[in-house]
């Protein structure tokens, strides 16, 4: 592990809550990574003489009312959380790197194009778009990524248009124009690694936004679709039985609980971590 | 004790008093509204239109059987169907196609338009029959001809040839309710929430609209008093949320889900009957005999063999009902011994799938946005998976689903590969077999099923009065829709309902309440 990433994980450890969120990352991750291996069923297995169970030693955290393990589904639903979260915001942060830096470093006409494109974007109501944009193209997991890129491009691509304007004027840009270096060296090597830190920073705090979006579509029969497991599918069956069977809600509702407190709290930590002018006050 | 205005320390504690008596006698008429006068039932969707020719169902023809009348009526569907005379003082089949009517005297409709008379009957029933009206309804009224007026009280209805649904179909409810001619025709020849004019047990006194639906009884009815001087049609669409609602008081009456059943009977509510029973809303699986994916006959023996019906009725149902054998109510003189194809069988239909050279079979399954049925097309998912076929579930919610099959929106009906239906039906075998006929495809025959031999069928049985010959004509055709490879059988849907035990409740066939016909205990 680079030294640099050492030094960051170590002052983000050095704040209790940003060690419990980086512990809850962790967690979280590691539950979507190893997902097939420490499942104890295949999450889509129905076995509907034994539906809607309690907890009990087979099935830790009980079944659906289709006698699916919960604990299983809970397990692969992290896997689709992260996955949905990590290739929406990755695309959107990704387009909304390149059009933010276009913005700030292109000419001033683009510059309003794009400042048009994205105040557009950011103009529309978020749950109003997705609804519209899943009942245009289906629900689906490609269509929640899809939605959730789209709708994160002008966030991301605001930050980095506004810190790509504050950085061309700064001397070293300019000393750099001056000697006749390319463009794409500006950029590559001294744009890009200065506007990545806040960027990465912005993405840790949106994940569990994006997760709670990911549930609530899903919840509404709108996310991913059956027999794929996910929190807000799970949340939802479980809403159906929860008079006779809550420990379904329950379970669903705790990785929720863990994922957004753990990514809220790894965020501020890393911010914290990564702010200099911060860094500065508490080194004094 | 004083209220308005000046409100004293005397006036609070009598206030105090006033109401804790009121609560804690035993007698006393606050504490369920269903001892007292009014009679709260829940209903699960709003109105649209309560025109009898272009209603949908539900609360609206609950409201029109409160607030119109038919010539006949029905009893609890738990309690045979049988058929009696209602708005009809006298009424007689005098030979196959003739049916002699008088009306019960003291008929009145509200807003000035005078006596109900048979002139009313004939424009209620001939505005269904005819065909550039477009009435859904219609098919009850296919057969007739004419009515004829002979009095201020008396009619007879003229038939083409003989209609043996005519009773249990076409005249206790829906397109049979009778509406105002003179009333409807002032509203322009049809109406939608606005009743131009009223005539029933109760009149309609108020429309909260996605609220509620408030009647009184009528003062100017002839005929029996209702039991309940109000009453008031509360619409939850959620069964929990409305289950929640009955238990904190909220309602009298109130239809709750099928998976509510075992937990209702392991842990029963005070003062409160549980009914289970098998519903007229018959469920099936629909197979696009079109779509070229779907072509060769095997392919879809295939789907047939790798159905596991009691998987999904287990899974869907809690094991309330068997799985039907058809779309014919269970339990009647109608009903088929048994599937051809019953049991799973996922060799077979992986030996089919092989034979088609479909053996990597994917098709989408599409099913109404609903807990119920996304549970069901689970089960069907992971089951077919068995005999390696792929399902993938494309739910739609209410409007964009009932359009799936519509070929007036285009030619995506023709795409259509599965769907997972259900109809409310009715304990005429032709009610629920009417949707199939070639001149359904594209409307709501979505199996795209064209069979000569069933229409032939449907119209001999129509008129067919030997019992007996009915049921093989009907038992034919619906093995003539099993062997066409269009359809799997599921189920006719359990009926849950729960209400307080000072009354018994009116539940018709279609599995919606009649309040007219509640009675006190």
């Amino acid at each position: 592990m680079p030294s640099g990433v050492l030094e960051i994980l170590k002052r983000v450890t050095r704040d209790p809550l940003g060690l419990l969120g980086l512990v809850l990352v962790v967690i979280v991750i590691g539950a979507a990574l190893f997902a097939d291996a420490i499942s104890p069923y295949d999450p889509a297995r129905i076995d509907v003489l034994n539906k809607l169970q309690g907890p009990s030693a087979a099935h830790w955290l009980g079944t659906d009312q289709l006698g699916r393990d919960t604990l299983s589904r809970i397990i692969h639903g992290a896997r689709v959380a992260m996955g949905i979260a990590v290739f929406s915001i990755g695309i959107g942060a990704f387009i909304g790197l390149i059009l933010g830096i276009l913005a700030g470093y292109g000419p001033r006409w683009l510059d309003a194009v794009l400042i048009f494109f994205f105040d557009s974007l950011s103009a529309i109501p978020l749950i109003l778009f997705a609804l519209t944009v899943i009942v245009i193209l289906g629900p689906g997991t490609g269509t929640l990524i899809f939605v959730i890129a789209l709708i994160s491009i002008p966030v991301y691509g605001r930050l980095v248009r506004a810190q790509t304007l504050s950085l061309r004027r700064s001397e070293f840009i300019l000393a750099e124009q001056s000697m006749g270096a390319s463009l794409p060296r500006i950029v590559g090597i001294h744009l890009l690694p200065n506007v990545l830190g806040p960027l990465v920073i912005l993405v840790s705090m949106d994940i569990p936004t994006v997760v709670a979006l990911e549930a609530a579509l899903s919840y509404l029969g709108l996310g991913v679709k059956p027999p794929t497991p996910s929190w807000g599918t799970i949340l939802n069956d479980g809403y159906v039985s929860l008079r006779t069977n809550p420990s379904l809600v329950i379970a669903a509702g705790i990785p929720l609980v863990i994922a957004t407190l753990g990514f809220t709290f790894f965020g501020e930590a890393l911010r914290d971590a990564l702010d200099p002018k911060l860094k500065g006050r508490r080194a004094s | 004790m004083k209220i308005k205005g000046h409100f004293d320390r005397r006036g609070f504690l009598q206030l105090s008093a006033f109401l804790s008596a009121g609560m804690v006698l035993p007698q006393s008429r606050l504490s369920f509204a269903a001892e007292g006068d009014l009679l709260r039932i829940r209903s699960d969707s709003d109105i649209t239109r309560l025109d009898p020719a272009f209603e949908i169902g539900n609360l609206e023809d609950i409201t029109n059987r409160c607030v119109l009348i038919s010539l006949v009526r029905l009893s609890d569907m738990r309690k045979g169907n049988a058929i009696s005379p209602w708005g009809a003082e006298t009424i007689e089949q005098t030979d196959p196609k003739t049916i002699t009517f008088t009306l019960r005297p003291g008929l009145k409709w509200t807003g000035g338009f005078g006596a109900v008379t048979p002139e009313d009957v004939k424009y209620s029933f001939e505005r269904i029959a005819d065909p550039k009206n477009e009435s859904p309804w219609k098919y009850q009224f296919e057969k007739l001809d004419s009515v004829e007026v002979k009095d201020e009280r008396t009619g007879i209805i003229h038939l083409k040839e003989p209609f043996q649904p005519i009773w249990l179909a076409s005249l206790p409810y829906y397109g049979g309710h009778v509406v105002c001619k003179a009333a409807v025709e002032k509203a322009g020849g049809k109406y939608t929430t606005e009743i131009p004019a009223q005539c029933g047990p109760y009149l309609l006194d108020k429309w909260e609209p996605k609220q509620k639906m408030t009647f009184k009884a009528n003062p100017d009815w002839p005929g029996p008093r209702p039991e309940f001087g109000s009453v008031e049609v509360n619409i939850v669409e959620d069964d929990q949320a409305a289950q929640l609602a009955y238990e904190a008081k909220a309602f009298d009456y109130c239809r709750v889900s099928a998976a509510a059943a075992k937990g209702l009977k392991e842990k029963p509510l005070p003062d409160t009957t549980l009914i289970e029973a098998q519903s007229t809303r018959y469920v099936w699986l629909t197979i696009n005999i079109d779509n070229p994916r779907l072509k060769d006959p095997k392919v879809r023996q295939a789907l047939q063999y790798a159905f596991d019906g009691e998987q999904v009725i287990a899974g869907t149902y809690e094991g309330l009902v068997p799985r039907s054998t058809g779309v014919v109510q269970p339990g009647t003189a109608f009903t088929r011994a048994k599937n051809i194809i019953d049991k799973p069988d996922y060799e077979k239909a992986k030996a089919l799938l092989a034979e088609a050279g479909a053996s990597d079979l994917k098709l989408n399954l599409a099913t109404l946005n609903d807990s119920r049925y996304m549970t069901a097309c689970q089960v069907i998912q992971a089951t077919m998976a068995q005999a390696g076929i792929t399902i993938e579930i494309q739910p739609y919610d209410e409007g964009a689903y009932w359009v799936l099959g519509d070929k007036t929106q285009g030619d995506g009906y023709k795409n259509l590969e599965l769907v997972l239906m259900a109809f409310a039906g009715g304990i005429d075998p032709s009610e629920n077999l009417v949707w199939f006929r070639p001149d359904q495809i594209g409307v709501y025959n979505w199996s795209a099923f064209d069979s000569p031999e069933f229409e032939e069928l449907y119209n001999k049985a129509l008129s067919e009065p030997d019992q007996a010959k009915r049921k093989e004509m009907y038992n034919r055709m619906e093995d003539l829709m099993e062997e066409s490879g269009g359809f799997i059988f599921v189920c006719h849907e359990p009926f849950v309902a729960i209400h307080k035990n000072t009354f018994e409740p009116e539940i018709l066939a279609d599995g919606y309440p009649n309040p007219v016909g509640f009675k006190k205990l």
